[in-house]
C-alpha cells in the first residue's frame, strides 16, 4: 500500500507533499516516512495519508477561477488613492495571483489548441 | 496521448501519473529509472562491507550514513519507476535478484580494499551526480522529484569520498602507491560509466526525444573529465596513459574510445561478468534472508485492508 507523505519544516508552516512510501499500515508508514523523508531535511511534523484517499481535480477538469471577466472582485479595480499599507499588501498579492493565473490559463489554452 | 504529442511537449517535469502516456514512453522511462534504482541498491551493497572495514569511527559513521542514503535513493527511484504503471517494486527487486535487472558497470567489480573506496565515493558518485543534476529536468515528474532529494543528499557522498582521497594521498608512501594503483584499475571503468558514444548507444535517441534524458553520453563524459581530471591531478594522482585522453584547444577533453575494453563493458551489460554473478547473488542472499519480513508485512497489510473494507461496508 502506498502512503503519501507531507512534511512541515517549522511549526506554523504548511505541510507540503514531499513523496511517498510503501507501508502495510499507518504506524509503519509514519515510521518509514520518518526515515525516508525526515532523516536529513529539517522537519517539525509529518503527515501520511493513503494514496487512494487523496482526491484531485486539475486544469483538465476545471476552470479554476472561472472563464468570465471577474475584475470586479480584484482590489486593483478600485484604485482611488494610496491605501493603508495592509490593504496595499493585499492588493499586491491579488495582482500577483491574477497575473499567475493568466499565465497558467494562456499556457493551457496553447496546449489545448494543438 | 500519442508519441508525437509526447515529443512535442517533452519538457522538464512535463508528464505525471495522471497523463495518459503511450506504452513506448512508459517502457523507456521504466527501463531507465529501474536501471538507476538497481544501481543505487547495488552500489550500497558494494560499499556496505566498508562500514566494518572503515579505519576510524568517523569514517564508519559516514560510510554507514552513506549506505543508508543509497538504499533510500533506491526506494525513491523504485517508487518513481512504479508510478509508470508497468512494474511493481517487488517485481523489480525480484528481477534484480534473478540477474535480469541491469545496473551500472562500476558496481559489477569487487571492491576489496579501503583505498578503493574513493574510486566509488568520489569519482563514480561524482560522475553520477553530474548526470543526476541534469535529470532534475527529466520529463517524468516523479523521477525529477526523486532527483531533487538524491542530489540534496549526494553532495555529502562525493565530498566525503574526496576527503578520503585527500587523506590517503597525504598519507604514507604505501598508502599513496596503493591509491594510485587502485586509481589505475578503476579509471577506465569510471570513464565507461558514461557508456559508449551517443552513436553507439542503443537507447539514447528516443530517451532524449521524449525528454527523459537531458544530456548525451559524450557531453556528460566531457563535463565530468573537465571537472575531475584537474581534481585527480591536484591530489597527486597520475592519469594512466590509457585510455588516451586528448585535450582540445578549448580545454575540453576527448577519450580515444578504442583504448577501452568494450567487450568487457557489454559482457557486464548482460550481467555476465564474474563480478556480476558475485554481486547479484550476494544481494539475492540478503533478499532471501529477509523474505519472512516481507511475508509478515504483506499478511499484516491484507488483514489491515480487510478491516477497512468491512468498515466501509457498514
Amino acid at each position: 500500500m502506498i502512503w503519501e507523505v507531507f512534511r512541515q519544516e517549522d511549526a506554523g508552516d504548511y505541510h507540503e507533499h514531499c513523496g511517498n512510501v510503501h507501508a502495510p499500515d499507518r504506524e509503519m508508514a509514519l515510521m518509514f516516512a520518518e526515515v525516508q523523508h525526515a532523516r536529513r531535511k529539517p522537519t517539525n511534523s509529518l503527515w501520511v495519508a493513503p494514496k487512494d484517499e487523496i482526491g484531485e481535480v486539475d486544469t483538465e477538469d476545471a476552470k479554476f477561477g472561472g472563464t468570465t471577466d471577474k475584475s470586479y472582485r480584484w482590489a486593483s479595480t478600485y484604485d482611488f488613492e494610496a491605501a493603508a499599507s495592509e490593504v496595499e499588501e493585499s492588493t499586491n498579492e491579488q495582482v500577483e495571483a491574477e497575473r499567475r493565473r493568466k499565465v497558467q490559463q494562456d499556457k493551457q489554452e496553447a496546449q489545448g489548441g494543438d | 496521448m500519442d508519441i508525437e504529442e509526447v515529443k512535442r511537449r517533452a519538457g522538464p517535469r512535463e508528464f505525471s501519473p495522471k497523463d495518459d502516456l503511450p506504452e513506448d514512453y512508459r517502457k523507456a522511462a521504466t527501463r531507465m529509472i529501474q536501471f538507476h534504482a538497481n544501481s543505487e541498491i547495488m552500489g550500497a551493497y558494494l560499499e556496505r562491507p566498508f562500514i566494518r572495514e572503515a579505519p576510524s569511527l568517523d569514517r564508519k559513521l559516514a560510510t554507514s550514513a552513506k549506505v543508508q542514503d543509497e538504499i533510500g535513493h533506491g526506494q525513491l527511484l523504485y517508487r518513481a519507476a512504479e508510478s509508470l504503471g508497468l512494474k511493481t517494486r517487488d517485481e523489480m527487486l525480484d528481477e534484480l535478484a534473478a540477474g535480469e535487472g541491469k545496473f551500472l558497470n562500476c558496481f559489477h567489480y569487487p571492491m576489496n580494499d579501503w583505498v578503493e573506496t574513493p574510486m566509488i565515493a568520489f569519482f563514480v558518485d561524482g560522475a553520477a551526480m553530474r548526470r543526476q543534476a541534469t535529470l532534475k529536468r527529466t520529463s517524468w515528474e516523479p523521477y525529477a522529484h526523486a532527483m531533487d532529494k538524491v542530489c540534496f543528499e549526494e553532495g555529502f557522498h562525493v565530498k566525503h569520498g574526496e576527503a578520503i582521497l585527500h587523506e590517503l594521498m597525504t598519507g604514507s608512501k604505501a598508502e599513496q602507491e596503493a591509491t594510485q594503483e587502485a586509481f589505475e584499475e578503476w579509471w577506465p571503468r569510471i570513464i565507461q560509466f558514461f557508456g559508449p558514444t551517443n552513436e553507439k548507444s542503443t537507447h539514447h535517441g528516443f530517451a532524449s526525444e521524449v525528454g527523459l534524458k537531458q544530456m548525451g553520453n559524450d557531453e556528460l563524459r566531457n563535463a565530468f573529465l573537465n571537472a575531475y581530471i584537474p581534481k585527480a591531478e591536484k591530489y597527486g594522482l597520475e592519469i594512466p596513459d590509457e585510455p588516451r585522453i586528448r585535450e582540445n584547444d578549448d580545454g575540453t577533453y576527448e577519450v580515444v574510445e578504442d583504448d577501452l575494453d568494450w567487450d568487457e563493458f557489454f559482457t557486464i551489460a548482460k550481467n555476465d561478468y564474474d563480478g556480476s554473478h558475485e554481486q547479484i547473488n550476494g544481494r539475492k542472499a540478503a533478499q532471501d534472508a529477509v523474505e519472512w519480513v516481507r511475508e509478515v508485512m504483506d499478511e499484516h497489510e491484507q488483514r489491515a485492508m480487510g478491516g477497512t473494507q468491512q468498515q466501509a461496508a457498514d
